[in-house]
C-alpha cells in the first residue's frame, strides 16, 4: 500500500538525517541509502552514531570519526561516532586532571553530573555540527547522511539566547545541561551554522523511520512534530519491516500481519500527510553491501538461505517460572524495566496476574498511558488480591515542573525560559515519575508492588548523592521527599526488589538493554531476570518469510543466556490483543 | 574590602530540576551574588563541574575537601578563612560581611546579552 523506498527516486536534499524510536532500523535505512547512492556514482559519507550497529562487520573495515573510504563500495565513505564514547571523553578530560588531587566523593560527584542523558545528547550534537558547520564537508560529498538526528530539546536549549551569553556563568542555573560544552562560547558560530543547515529545507531531509507497530508510530510522529516546531520542516516517512505477503494459513503470520495493517490504520493523522514509502519485511539479516543494496532496489524480495543452522539454543524458561522465582522468594518491588515498545506494561501485568492468581496481594501501577490498564483487566474479573494504579507521566511532569517553578521564586523572563527548558530534559520526567512510584511503593506496605518502568542509575545515584548533600543542608528547604528517602535503600536490596529486563531478539534491543543494566550495575543494582519477549522462534510459524526471521534471533536468544542475564525467560509472539473482545487493547 | 568566595559542589542542573527536587536556596544565593557584585563587592563561586581547578588551588579548601568530603560543599570563605561548610551564607551574612542591607540583596539578575541563534 505504500510505495518501496528508492534512495535514488526519493532523496532530494544532500543531507539526510535518520530519526526514530531505537530498533526500528535507522541504521539500516541510513546504510541502504548509502549504499544505493554510491553505487550511481556520487560521493557519500555516512555517519552513523549507532553503538549497536554492525556496520564495520558490514564494510570490513574499521570506522573511526574521520570519514573511511569503504573498500567494497565505490565513493562510499563512513564514519562512525559515539556520543557516549564523546561524552566520556569529556567527562575524562574534565575530571581525570583531579583524581588524587581532590577526594574520592568530590571526583565522583563530578563524574554523576557529567553522566546524565543530557551530556550525551549535547555531545552527539556537537559531532554533527563539526561536520554541518564545516563548508568542505559539502563540497567533497554529494550526499551526508546521518543515522540518527538531534532532539528537540538539544536544538531548543541552544537556540536560547541565555545559553550563549555570561549569565551562564553567573551561574544561577549553572551550565545546566550544557554542562559538557564549557568552552560553549567558542562553538556558538558552528551551531548556528549546523540549526541553519537542519532548517535548510533544499539541503535537508529528515527521514522519519518507524516500524508497522504503533508506539514507533507514535514516536515518529513526537519527533516529527518537534522538530517541525522549531524549524524542520522537510519530512518523510519510512515504514521498514513492512509484511508485503505471507502465508494464509498459517495462523502466527496471519495475525503478524493483521497487527501490521492495524497499526498502520490507527497511525497518528499528522504523519498520514507525510510523503511515505516502505522497506519489506525481509527474511535475510543485513549483513554486508549485498543485502543492503538488494533492501532498496527494485527486486528486494528474493530470498536467500540465512544460516543460523550452528547456534544451539539451551533450553529456556517461561514467564511461569518468572512468576515462580518471585512468589517463591517473596519478593515486594518489581520493575519491568526496557526500552520503549519492547512490551514492559504487558509483561509487568502478566506477572502481577500470575503473582496474584497464587495467592499473593498485588499492586501494579503502569506509566503507559496508552496501556488501557483498567480496561485490560474491566472484564477479567479482577481477583480481590490484585489492585491497579496508573501513573501520567505527563501529569506528574506537569505537577513537578508547576512545583519547580514556583520553589525557583520570581524569575525573570529568559532565566524562566531558560529553567523551563531544563525542566524539557529527559532527567525530569524520570524523577517526576519516579518521585510519584516512590509514593505508589510507600503507600503499599503489604502488597507486592509491580512496576512498569525503572529508574536508570544515574536518577538513582543522582538522588542518592542529594540525598547526602541534603543532610547536610539544614537549611535547604528543597528536601528530598520522604517516600524518596525510603525507597532508595529498599531498591538495592535483592530480597526486596528485582529489576526485570524486557527486551526483544534484536541487535538494537538487546544493546539498548545492556546499556541500561550497566546503567543500574552503577548505582549497585543487579537485574537477575531478562526476559524476551514477542519471540518469533517460540511462536511456532511456518511461513517462509517469518521462519527464516525467526531463525536469526538464535544469536541474541544465545547472547542474552549466555552472558548478559542470570536467568532468562521466553514469552512467544502473539497477537496483541490480551482480552479477546473487539476493542483494541494496546501493547506498550 | 573583605573577599568571599563560595565553593559550590559540582551541579549539572544547579536548578536542581535533575535532582530530587529544587533548591530556592540556589535562586536566593544567585541573586544575592549578583547584587552584591554590581556594588563591586569582591565575591566569586565555584562550580566544582565546571572549575574543579579552583577546588585544588585553594589549600585551605582543599584542606576541608580532604578532611570531609564532598558533603562539605557548599565552603565559604571570607578573607581565606572558612565560614561555612556544608551550606549557603545567609543574606544576613552577606549583608554583615559587606556592610550592606538585606533587602538590596534580593535584587534578581538582568540578561545582559541576548544572541538569538535562528
Amino acid at each position: 500500500m505504500y510505495q518501496l523506498y528508492n534512495p535514488v527516486q526519493h532523496v532530494k536534499t544532500p543531507i539526510l538525517f535518520f530519526t526514530g524510536k531505537g530498533g526500528v532500523g535507522k541504521t539500516s535505512a541510513a546504510c541502504a541509502t548509502a549504499v544505493s547512492l554510491a553505487d550511481q556514482g556520487y560521493k557519500v559519507l555516512l555517519v552513523s552514531t549507532d553503538p549497536a550497529s554492525n556496520l564495520q562487520d558490514v564494510f570490513g573495515v574499521e570506522l573511526r570519526s574521520e570519514p573511511t573510504e569503504i573498500p567494497k563500495a565505490e565513493n562510499l565513505f563512513a564514519s562512525n561516532i559515539d556520543p557516549e564514547e564523546s561524552a566520556r571523553a569529556y567527562r575524562e578530560k574534565t575530571v581525570g586532571p583531579y583524581r588524587g588531587k581532590l577526594p574520592e566523593s568530590v571526583v565522583n560527584q563530578m563524574e554523576e553530573q557529567l553522566s546524565g542523558a543530557c551530556t550525551v545528547e549535547i555531545a552527539a550534537f556537537d559531532e554533527f555540527s563539526h561536520l554541518l558547520a564545516d563548508e568542505s564537508t559539502l563540497t567533497n560529498f554529494d550526499y551526508v547522511l546521518f543515522d540518527t538526528a538531534p532532539t528537540g530539546h538539544t536544538l531548543r536549549l541552544l537556540s536560547l539566547p541565555t545559553a550563549w551569553n555570561g549569565f551562564l556563568e553567573e551561574s544561577t542555573h549553572g551550565a545546566s545541561c550544557l554542562g559538557p560544552l564549557s568552552g560553549l562560547g567558542d562553538k556558538k558560530d558552528m551551531y548556528g551554522k549546523a540549526v541553519q543547515a537542519l532548517s535548510d529545507s533544499e539541503k535537508t531531509t529528515l527521514i522519519l523511520v518507524a516500524r508497522p507497530e504503533e508506539s514507533t508510530l507514535i514516536e515518529a510522529n513526537r519527533a516529527s512534530s518537534e522538530l517541525r516546531e522549531i524549524g524542520i520542516q522537510n519530512h518523510m516517512l519510512i515504514i521498514n519491516g513492512l509484511l508485503q505477503s505471507h502465508d494464509t494459513n498459517d495462523e502466527v503470520a496471519a495475525a503478524f500481519y493483521g497487527s501490521q495493517q492495524d497499526a498502520l490504520a490507527e497511525m497518528p493523522k499528522a504523519l498520514k500527510l507525510i510523503d511515505t514509502l516502505s522497506i519489506p519485511y525481509v527474511p535475510y539479516s543485513l549483513t554486508d553491501i549485498a543485502s543492503l543494496r538488494q533492501l532498496v532496489s527494485d527486486n528486494p524480495f528474493v530470498l536467500t538461505e540465512d544460516n543460523d543452522e550452528g547456534i544451539e539454543l539451551n533450553q529456556l524458561a517461561e514467564l511461569r517460572d518468572v512468576i515462580d522465582d518471585f512468589s517463591a522468594k517473596n519478593t515486594r518491588v518489581i520493575f519491568t524495566m526496557g526500552k520503549g515498545g519492547v512490551g514492559k506494561t504487558t509483561v509487568a501485568s502478566s506477572i502481577a496476574v500470575g503473582l496474584s492468581e497464587k495467592g499473593h496481594k498485588v499492586h501494579l501501577t503502569t506509566t503507559d498511558p496508552a496501556s488501557h490498564l483498567d480496561y485490560m483487566f474491566k472484564n477479567s474479573a479482577v481477583d480481590e488480591n490484585l489492585s491497579i494504579s496508573s501513573i501520567d507521566p505527563e501529569l506528574e511532569v506537569e505537577k513537578y515542573k508547576k512545583e519547580v517553578i514556583s520553589a525557583a521564586g520570581h524569575l525573570g523572563e529568559e532565566e524562566l525560559a531558560y529553567l523551563k527548558e531544563d525542566l524539557e530534559s529527559p532527567c525530569t520526567e524520570e524523577i517526576a515519575v519516579f518521585r510519584a512510584f516512590a509514593d505508589v511503593v510507600a503507600r503499599s506496605e503489604n502488597e507486592i508492588v509491580v512496576i512498569d518502568t525503572a529508574p536508570t542509575g544515574h536518577t538513582l545515584l543522582l538522588l542518592d548523592s542529594s540525598e547526602a548533600y541534603h543532610k547536610e543542608m539544614s537549611r535547604s528547604t528543597g528536601s528530598t521527599p520522604e517516600s524518596v528517602k525510603a525507597l532508595l535503600p529498599r531498591l538495592r536490596n535483592p530480597q526486596e526488589t528485582e529489576v526485570v529486563i524486557v527486551t526483544l531478539a534484536e541487535a538494537t534491543p538487546v544493546f539498548e538493554s545492556t546499556r541500561l543494566q550497566e546503567d543500574l550495575k552503577r548505582a549497585q543494582i543487579v537485574p537477575k531476570w531478562w526476559i524476551i519477549n514477542r519471540s518469533l522462534s517460540a511462536a511456532g510459524t511456518e511461513d517462509k518469510v517469518l521462519k527464516m526471521r525467526a531463525s536469526s534471533e538464535k544469536q541474541w536468544i544465545k547472547n542474552i543466556d549466555n552472558e548478559l542475564s542470570g536467568r532468562c525467560a521466553l514469552i512467544p509472539w502473539t497477537k496483541k490483543a490480551i482480552l479477546n473482545n473487539d476493542h483494541k487493547v494496546t501493547q506498550s | 574590602m573583605k573577599k568571599v568566595e563560595i565553593f559550590d559542589p559540582a551541579m549539572c542542573c544547579s536548578t536542581g530540576v535533575c535532582g530530587p527536587s529544587v533548591d530556592p536556596d540556589l535562586t536566593r544565593v544567585a541573586s544575592a551574588v549578583y547584587s552584591l557584585e554590581k556594588k563591586g563587592a569582591n565575591i566569586t563561586r565555584y562550580n566544582l563541574a565546571n572549575d574543579p581547578s579552583a577546588f585544588t588551588d585553594n589549600k585551605t579548601v582543599n584542606q576541608v575537601l580532604h578532611e570531609k568530603g564532598a558533603d562539605a560543599l557548599p565552603v565559604t570563605l571570607l578573607d581565606n578563612e572558612v565560614v561555612r561548610v556544608g551550606s549557603y551564607p545567609t543574606n544576613e551574612d552577606f549583608a554583615e560581611w559587606f556592610g550592606t542591607e538585606t533587602e538590596e540583596l534580593t535584587q534578581k539578575p538582568q540578561v545582559r546579552v541576548s544572541i538569538n541563534l535562528d
